[in-house]
């Protein structure tokens, strides 16, 4: 999930022995490369604010690599037990209160992920950003404490992706600050802007994530994590159908 | 005066044959855009009964913006209290209210992402066709039964049968998880495709229930007959939902499906374009005409002026000549125009074809034209005036004329 993925990109770069490749594809192909294989659990908490209301929704996720991740709901007890699972770019969903599981199909990719502005392909796409762009270094910074590199990543032409561009802002800790979503029409869509910044288990995370669409100041979706471990070890049945079904 | 009108009589008749001929071009494009007007607007009542009768209604009461991105939370309150009054207070019979969503249906086999609609089964057979459209099963029964009609290229995309249960999955009003498994009791087969192919309803109450609503909907909708009472029935409307204080709008089908409008709108103007290009021809082979019998007169005009008579006074008379032709013909086209109008307004037209598109448009195979004051004397009028601007120019020229120079023309 890309809001994990914005977490693990921090990671695994700052790990990354390419510190100071300033090719744009190699530094975040190694970063993906670095992170396969990498588990993590967090607890986490995503605020979903709009002019006229609030909302939050606690959640527990585990993931493994970048093609795995299991995320279920905590609070409010209205949701409690709900789940969603993702293996590669597939994508299940589960609610307790009927008890079964829905495949969303591919169709649905850019719907919101539980009425947050984070569409099901912001959450479930997320290694595609290497095989599936050209990354070009526009700009590199220098700052006080290292560098800070601006990467364009254009989608090759039969990408199933909806942009036309997305810029990424990395930053001397290696950390993804910002991920603008440009349109076909190079028009900016939403910007996922990270702050934060904490070093865990010798990795430095971003905590909070807020995904902000433009031209909608007072609409936005924070992604918070409150509690993150790295390389534990999961229960094989961890990333199953079975496990979305029926939470421990 | 009334000399000048028999002189001009009689000197269009001076030439019968040329008269007659002028008079057939003038009479058959009226004809034509009498006929092709009155079948355009034909088409766009029915596009617009249409569109208002199989679903949208005459009329939408709607929370403010939420026309424009449909978000759930673009409510109104106590929706069904609302229904209530509109119908005991307006005199309007028909009137439902709807509360909408997005949600995934999934059968054992597959998913699909619709349009879900919570109807008020009572009333929602008042306001649009689909309830009547239920080929397999049986319509809603009841605001809070636990039950599911759709379409019909959705129940054989789901693979399922009346029956069968369905799981509704998405995202309620408050941003919770919205959930349920319903039975389908019907299949309903409307012939458009987009209802056909992802749109479910269920009763009301149930929606209400499943999407976190409360007593909220999403829009009053109002349906009557009469296309025409569109503005009286939105100001009615906008008048009673003004003392609710609760940003409710009054919006019309116009408004609701502007893409409709729009295309009538375009139809209608590129119409106008071929109309406007076959008044051209007529008008510049009625120039030709009057130039014609201008020039060939140019003698007698000479001597007219010689005797007195005023330049000006033989400019009218050509005038009158050109007015008295073209009203002829006109009145002649025009009645052939309406008198075919009428033969298909009892017959209908149908062309080859023509139900695909007409079911794209939710409109019946077979058109009838429109008989009315626009579609009947529109055409005609402009015809007479581009005539007139015709003449003008040969009655400009005697001006010019020297009465010697004049009387010695051949």
């Amino acid at each position: 999930m890309k809001v994990l993925a914005a977490v693990i990109f921090s990671i695994s770069l700052s790990t990354s022995a390419y510190a100071t490749e300033t090719d744009a594809s190699a530094i975040i192909k190694a970063a993906i490369d670095n992170y396969r294989g990498l588990s993590s659990y967090s607890e986490a908490s995503m605020t979903i604010h709009r002019p006229d209301w609030e909302r939050t929704v606690s959640m527990k996720v585990w993931t493994e690599g970048l093609d795995k991740s299991l995320v279920r709901i905590t609070a409010p007890s209205k949701d409690k037990g709900s789940g969603t699972l993702l293996i590669d770019n597939n994508m299940w969903s589960y609610a307790p209160k009927i008890n079964r599981v829905i495949k969303i199909p591919s169709s649905m990719s850019n719907q919101s992920w539980m009425g947050s502005d984070f569409s099901n392909n912001d959450i479930a796409r997320a290694d595609d950003i290497i095989d599936q762009y050209t990354h070009t270094l526009i700009k590199t910074t220098p700052s006080a404490n290292g560098n800070i590199y601006l990467i364009q990543s254009i989608p090759h032409e039969d990408a199933p992706v909806v942009w036309g561009k997305e810029m990424l802002t990395i930053n001397h800790q290696h950390v993804l600050l910002k991920h603008e979503f440009y349109d076909q029409d190079n028009v900016l869509v939403k910007t996922l802007s990270a702050s934060d910044i904490q070093l865990i288990d010798g990795k430095h995370v971003s905590l909070v994530q807020r995904m902000q669409k433009t031209g909608h100041d007072n609409e936005w979706t924070e992604f918070r994590s409150s509690l993150v471990k790295f390389n534990i070890k999961l229960n094989k049945n961890t990333f199953t159908l079975l496990n979305l079904r029926n939470p421990r | 005066m009334a000399t000048n009108w028999r002189f001009a009589w009689r000197n269009i008749w001076r030439n019968k044959r040329r008269t007659v001929l002028t008079m057939c071009a003038i009479g058959f494009g009226a004809a034509l855009i009498v006929f092709s007007v009155g079948l355009q607007l034909g088409q766009y009542d029915l596009m617009i009964s249409g569109t208002t009768r199989v679903y949208h209604g005459l009329v939408q009461v709607q929370k403010q913006d939420y026309l424009d991105d449909a978000r759930m939370r673009d409510s109104i309150p106590d929706a069904q209290s609302l229904g209530q009054q509109i119908r005991q207070q307006t005199g309007l019979k028909n009137v439902t209210v709807r509360a909408n969503g997005f949600a995934l249906v999934s059968s054992a086999e597959r998913t699909y992402g619709v349009a879900v609609v919570g109807i008020e089964p009572e009333h929602e057979p008042d306001v649009s066709i689909i309830p009547g459209l239920v080929k397999e099963g049986r319509y809603l029964s009841q605001n809070d039964a636990l039950e599911i009609v759709i379409g019909k290229s959705l129940a054989k995309n789901l693979k399922v049968k009346i029956g069968d249960e369905l799981t509704i999955m998405g995202s309620g009003r408050d941003g919770s998880i919205a959930a349920t498994i319903l039975p389908i009791v019907g299949i309903f087969e409307s012939a458009v495709r987009e209802l056909d192919r992802s749109f479910v309803q269920m009763p009301i109450n149930t929606f209400q229930d499943t999407f976190s609503m409360g007593s909220h909907a999403h829009a009053v909708v109002v349906y009557h007959k009469d296309a025409d009472l569109l503005e009286p029935v939105k100001q009615q409307l906008q008048a009673l939902i003004s003392t609710r204080n609760q940003n409710l709008v009054a919006l019309g089908w116009d408004q609701v499906q502007p893409g409709i409008k729009e295309s009538i709108e375009l139809d209608y103007s590129s119409g106008w374009i071929m109309y406007i290009v076959l008044i051209f021809v007529i008008t510049f082979s009625i120039m030709n005409t009057f130039l014609m019998s201008v020039l060939e007169r140019t003698r007698e005009f000479g001597i007219m002026l010689a005797l007195g008579y005023k330049p000006f006074n033989i400019g009218k008379l050509v005038m009158m000549e050109a007015f008295i032709l073209a009203v002829f013909a006109l009145i002649i086209g025009t009645a052939i125009g309406v008198a075919v109008n009428y033969y298909y307004l009892i017959n209908g037209l149908t062309f080859e074809g023509m139900e695909e598109i007409a079911a794209q448009y939710n409109m019946p195979s077979t058109i009838t034209p429109q008989i009315s004051v626009e579609s009947s004397l529109l055409g005609p009028a402009i015809i007479l005036i581009f005539t007139l601007l015709a003449a003008l120019y040969p009655a400009m020229k005697i001006r010019k004329l020297q009465p010697v120079e004049a009387m010695r023309h051949i």
